[in-house]
């Protein structure tokens, strides 16, 4: 809401700063965001009187001016208007201006002639788009004097950001009100009496409201026999000043009062309401209806028309028709002020995309009781600028009448929510000055609530008011203490700390955290071959990059390797743990949110040079990091098994632990990795934090004692030909239930190049020891002797 | 008496092969050739059985003086060439050349600025609570008093899923399911992402938010306002001067925004001479909002009447960025190393 102070002045005699009443105000709630001066730019125009004017010798449209501009010396102008004339009141640009396009004014020789100035149009200073002529002023304004001062315009604007609670205060009404209460000043209302033609016809138009849950109030005035025209100087320079285009001396009433008294009102060209009848009803479903701005509306049910004789002349609250709209032709208006339901014209506006003025504050609310008032004073200024008369007669129909809210209030309830003991003439001297009645009782007031403010209906309302005025910021700061539950004191670790837990392992092994957005684009999940099935798609996305969740971690983090990528970055290690989402009919709210730990790695292992080795990572560093998560979570060491069916994996192998599914690990397809602009392998894991998480709070961790008697170790070679896995051998070996076989450790694994398929040289650590007694060389020689032979038989190996 | 005399001999030509011997390994042949097992002394006392018995226990004397007087010049030489190799790797050590760094991993800001955050309160005796970023109507405006065509709606852009299921654009949801959840007292921060359709230079389409809430018996502004206080002054510094000013949300009653004393130029609007950029000369900058939890909320979730109790909700990246001066707020979400690297774990 944009506030003149000097039109707020006409309401309440504020005399401070602007900046202390914006400071003031926005300890009331109503934050000022920025203080404008919307004539900044002419503050150094001056007047100017012209007080010779000839015609330039060389020019057949050039003058040749004198003109007092308070200095000692008259100035020589050259003027080229049409208009220019002598004993002119003008607006003068001195040498050295800079005009609100930027151009600046310069000593000048015309066609031979010096100028040292420029008489200015409206449009040079911004203030219409009239470049007809110089602007003439009135003949009262003195030389030399700034042309603002003079004008009396609007000079400082503050913006003020209104809470949507506070439809009051969408007016210079309301934030007098405000203001007054604030610096204890009077409130002032300056009177615009109507006058009534009491010897011409009365005109009252029938008004017929089909909807009337809809429309609580339709009044209406006729103001016949007005000219069309511009409206005066200062009508339109305040306009412009709080950011309204002046339209004409009807159309600009409508708006004034608007702004003034925070009532819409609508006028209509009186002769093109068919049948002068006014009915208010729902739209048929499908109904087309073009609005003042041109454009044609197809309506539905749930929008609300006012209408004439045969069809609708306005949506009403929002926006007027252009079928009924004032045209310079007009010589009869109906004004129209009105309060509809503000869900009805909030549903509307937000279904067209259509948000004016008008819709802004019914959305919000009117003082229902001002309705008549504020239309009688819009007609009272009407007929004023226009020469109209208003006619007699009010048409008038209020379906559903304000009644006020009736508050039960006790000034102990008062002191208990806000901490902090107010005294009772206080209370009750706010709620009054906020324009309530207070009825007191022995234990309890009664407060009766003012018709302009809607949002004043429980008693807790009534303490916001009261602690607003007494000021929240000087309540003693205490702090509570919290009471706690037993039984909740025992709940498992919760998901919030069990992340964090992940998180600084994570960051504590060397992997940096990523946050990606949770929504990412179909074309990311077709790139990556995800299924479409279980996909959630956002309704309004803000673009096709945004418009469905993620059913997967690997889009995001691919996302932020990219980022990286086009840094130059060499190698990433990056890990997220975030939802991913999934359509679930069995959720209440249809989505089924998994918890996952993402990891991506790239490019070079180490991040240094000297004296790290150049090199990639690899599978084994996805593997080893992914098992030192397990460990760290008192897991045992998974099943792997190589996944063929990944969409984006290959190879993938899926990590299975006590039959619960852990996730995948694997390098992204090459192909599909390009598009993120990879260059290297990408290694990538996704697992399961809502599993990982069950298993860890079932895990228990127990103390075996420390063996005393020494290990014995023998190492083992097997050439394996290709298709046999490490953990076939350790797994056969491990089956072989030797109770002094404590460990089996690969230590080495070595593809010969001779070797024509591909056949690995495994060597196995093996560790026996005995808990009661040191083993000998010669047992445990058997025993790894037994191992090589059963290993031979079963296996495709040699020893 | 030769087997003496050639004894003898050893020692000074011991003494002439250490001069020459430069290497542990040259030591080490010398000392073989001399004490080992075929070595010379060996070598000379294999002839100690051809003489007589009488003759032997002498022999046998200098024998072992021989030895021990060569084992002392060994050991002399081998202490004399550790140390001249000590002294030479020594000289060529350089302490500058750099470490084998093991990886660095760095932690998220809004993980740090959130976990701090929930340590303070979890400090004041509050616990953490989560719930579903896809979110029902219901919990995330209608239970929060903002019936449909509220313009309280205007204030946040919702990204739909369907007519009545949203991306929750606020945390606030987790008031509404804490209370269901759970009897009053009660004292929760509930941290996590929300979502609103919102996209230029100072939002993001997904931010994190912190909502927080309290409900018991006589639970007062004053309580809200001692909960923040002791908030903001753990996070900012306990110079910071906090602002409560009156504001407007739909699940709150009386409400406010909390402002503190901007930490770029210290409240005084101004660095430099410059205008302060970040709170535009005002001195303050908002940090969150917050009040006394609105009847309507008690209504929605079944709660006695005579429950009191506050809620306040903050934006993890806004408090970032005041506590670590970024200017860009985009930056959060395109996890560039670089960004990430300067906050640590």
């Amino acid at each position: 809401m944009l506030l003149s102070l000097s039109w707020l002045r006409e309401f309440t005699p504020y005399e401070g700063t602007v900046e202390e009443l914006g400071d003031r105000l926005t300890m009331l709630g109503l934050e000022l965001e920025d203080i404008v001066h919307p004539f900044e730019a002419i503050r150094s125009i001056v007047v100017g009187h012209v007080v010779a004017c000839q015609a330039h010798p060389q020019s057949d449209h050039l003058h040749l001016c004198k003109v007092d501009a308070g200095q000692e010396a008259l100035l020589d102008i050259v003027c080229g208007a049409p208009n220019v004339a002598e004993g002119q009141k003008v607006a003068v640009a001195l040498v050295g201006t800079v005009m609100p396009d930027g151009m600046v004014i310069k000593k000048a020789k015309l066609r031979g002639a010096p100028s040292l100035g420029m008489i200015c149009s409206e449009r040079e200073l911004g203030l219409s788009e009239d470049h007809s002529g110089i602007m003439v002023l009135p003949d009262t304004f003195v030389p030399g004097k700034p042309l603002v001062q003079q004008l009396a315009l609007d000079l400082d604007v503050l913006d003020i950001s209104v809470t949507p609670n506070r439809a009051d205060c969408l007016s210079v009404l309301g934030l007098a009100r405000e203001t007054a209460l604030a610096f204890h000043l009077p409130l002032t209302i300056p009177e615009r009496p109507l006058l009534v033609d009491e010897h011409g016809p009365e005109s009252v138009l029938p008004i017929d409201i089909q909807a009337p849950e809809c429309c609580w109030l339709y009044a209406g005035r006729v103001v016949s026999g007005v000219k069309i025209g511009p409206s005066p100087m200062h009508i339109r320079h305040r306009l412009r000043a709080v950011g309204v285009r002046p339209i004409s001396n009807i159309v600009d009433v409508t708006n004034y009062i608007l702004f003034e008294a925070g009532q819409p009102l609508h006028s209509f060209d009186l002769d093109k309401l068919e049948g002068r009848r006014i009915g208010v009803r729902l739209a048929r479903s499908g109904e087309t209806f073009t609005t003042l701005d041109g454009q044609q509306r197809i309506l539905s049910q749930d929008d609300l028309c006012i209408c004439d004789g045969s069809r609708p002349v306005a949506l009403a609250g929002v926006m007027g028709g252009l079928n009924t709209e004032i045209s310079e032709a007009s010589v009869n208006v109906f004004l129209e002020s009105a309060v509809f339901k503000p869900a009805t014209i909030r549903r509307t506006s937000r279904r067209l995309g259509l948000s004016s003025e008008a819709s802004y504050r019914f959305e919000r609310g009117i003082d229902q009781n001002r309705s008549v008032w504020a239309l009688d004073r819009a007609c009272a200024m009407m007929a004023a600028l226009s020469g109209g008369k208003v006619l007699r007669g009010l048409s008038f129909c209020e379906p559903k009448p304000f009644v006020p809210c009736r508050i039960a209030f006790q000034s102990s309830h008062v002191d208990a929510l806000l901490g902090v003991t107010i005294a009772q003439d206080f209370a009750q001297e706010t709620l009054q000055g906020l324009g309530c009645s207070v009825q007191k009782d022995e234990t309890s007031w009664l407060v009766t609530q003012p018709s302009w403010r809607p949002d004043l209906t429980r008693e807790a309302d009534l303490i916001e008011e009261v602690g607003r005025l007494h000021g929240l910021d000087t309540i003693a700061p205490k702090l509570p203490a919290v009471a706690q539950n037993l039984d909740r004191a025992s709940e498992p670790e919760s998901r919030f700390a069990f992340w964090s837990r992940i998180k600084r392992w994570a960051a504590g092994l060397g992997l940096n955290e990523a946050i990606n957005y949770s929504f990412v684009g179909h074309k990311d999940l077709e790139r990556l071959g995800l299924p479409q099935e279980g996909r959630i798609s956002i309704l309004n996305p803000l673009s096709s990059e945004q418009d469905v969740l993620r059913t997967a971690l690997a889009p995001g983090l691919l996302q932020t390797l990219r980022n990286n990528l086009a840094q130059g970055v060499q190698g990433l290690r990056i890990f997220e743990l975030a939802n991913i989402f999934e359509a679930d009919a069995s959720s209440e709210t249809t989505a089924r949110e998994t918890g996952m730990f993402g990891l991506l790695l790239y490019g070079n292992r180490y991040d240094g040079g000297w004296p790290h080795l150049a090199v990639d990572v690899d599978y084994a560093d996805l593997k080893g990091i992914v098992e030192h998560l397990l460990h760290f979570l008192h897991l045992q060491a998974p099943t792997c098994t190589l996944d063929k069916e990944h969409p984006f994996l290959q190879p993938c192998v899926r990590l299975v632990l006590e039959n619960q599914e852990l996730g995948v690990m694997g390098r992204v397809k090459p192909d599909m990795a390009d598009a993120w602009l990879a260059r290297k392998d990408v290694w990538l894991a996704e697992l399961n934090l809502e599993v990982l998480r069950t298993l860890h709070d079932a895990a228990t961790v127990g103390f075996s004692p420390l063996p005393v008697y020494p290990p014995v170790r023998r190492d083992i070679t097997v050439m394996a030909g290709s298709g046999l896995r490490v953990a076939d051998i350790e797994t056969h070996i491990r089956a072989l239930d030797m109770p002094l076989l404590e460990h089996v450790t690969l230590v080495d694994c070595f593809t010969p190049e001779t070797e024509t398929e591909a056949v690995r040289n495994l060597t196995f650590r093996l560790t026996f020891r005995h808990g009661e007694r040191t083993l000998k060389d010669a047992e445990v020689d058997k025993l790894r002797e037994k191992i090589a032979n059963s290993l031979v038989q079963a296996l495709p190996v040699k020893i | 008496m030769d087997l003496i005399a050639a004894l003898d001999s050893l020692v000074p030509e011991l003494e002439k092969g250490l001069e020459q011997a430069h290497t542990l390994d040259a030591l080490e042949g010398l000392r073989v050739d001399m004490l080992g097992r075929k070595g010379r002394i060996a070598r000379i006392m294999a002839a100690l059985p051809t003489l007589e018995p009488s003759e032997r226990p002498q022999v046998g004397q200098k024998a072992n003086s021989v030895k021990e007087r060569c084992n002392a010049l060994f050991d002399a030489r081998k202490a004399e060439l550790e140390r001249e190799q000590e002294e030479i790797a020594l000289r060529l050590f350089d302490p500058t050349a750099p470490g084998r760094a093991p990886w660095r991993g760095t932690l998220h800001p809004d993980t740090l600025v959130t976990e701090e955050i929930c340590r303070i309160f979890q400090g004041l005796g509050f616990t953490v609570a989560s719930g579903p970023e896809v979110e029902i109507d219901h919990y995330n405006f209608e239970a929060l008093n903002i019936p449909p065509e509220h313009p309280a709606r205007d204030m946040q852009d919702t990204l739909y899923i369907t007519e009545s299921v949203l991306m929750r654009t606020h945390t606030s949801p987790v008031q509404v399911r804490t209370m269901l959840a759970a009897k009053p007292p009660l004292a929760v921060v509930a941290p996590g992402k929300v979502y609103r359709r919102d996209s230029d230079l100072t939002h993001t389409p997904m931010f994190h938010q912190i909502e927080g809430l309290m409900v018991g018996y006589g639970i007062s502004m004053a309580h809200l306002r001692g909960t923040l206080t002791a908030f903001v002054r753990a996070v900012f510094g306990l110079g910071t001067k906090v602002r409560f000013r009156p504001s407007f949300f739909p699940f709150t009653e009386p409400s406010a925004e909390v402002d503190i004393s901007c930490c770029i130029c210290g409240g005084q609007g101004h660095v430099d001479g410059q205008p302060c950029r970040v709170c535009k000369t005002t001195g303050w900058v908002e940090i969150l909002g917050c009040g006394m939890v609105d009847p309507a909320v008690y209504a929605a979730v079944g709660y006695p009447e005579d429950v009191s109790g506050f809620a306040f909700g903050m934006g993890v990246e806004r408090v970032a960025m005041l506590k670590y001066g970024i200017g860009d707020l985009r930056m959060f979400f395109e996890n560039d190393v670089r960004f990430l690297g300067q906050f640590a774990g």
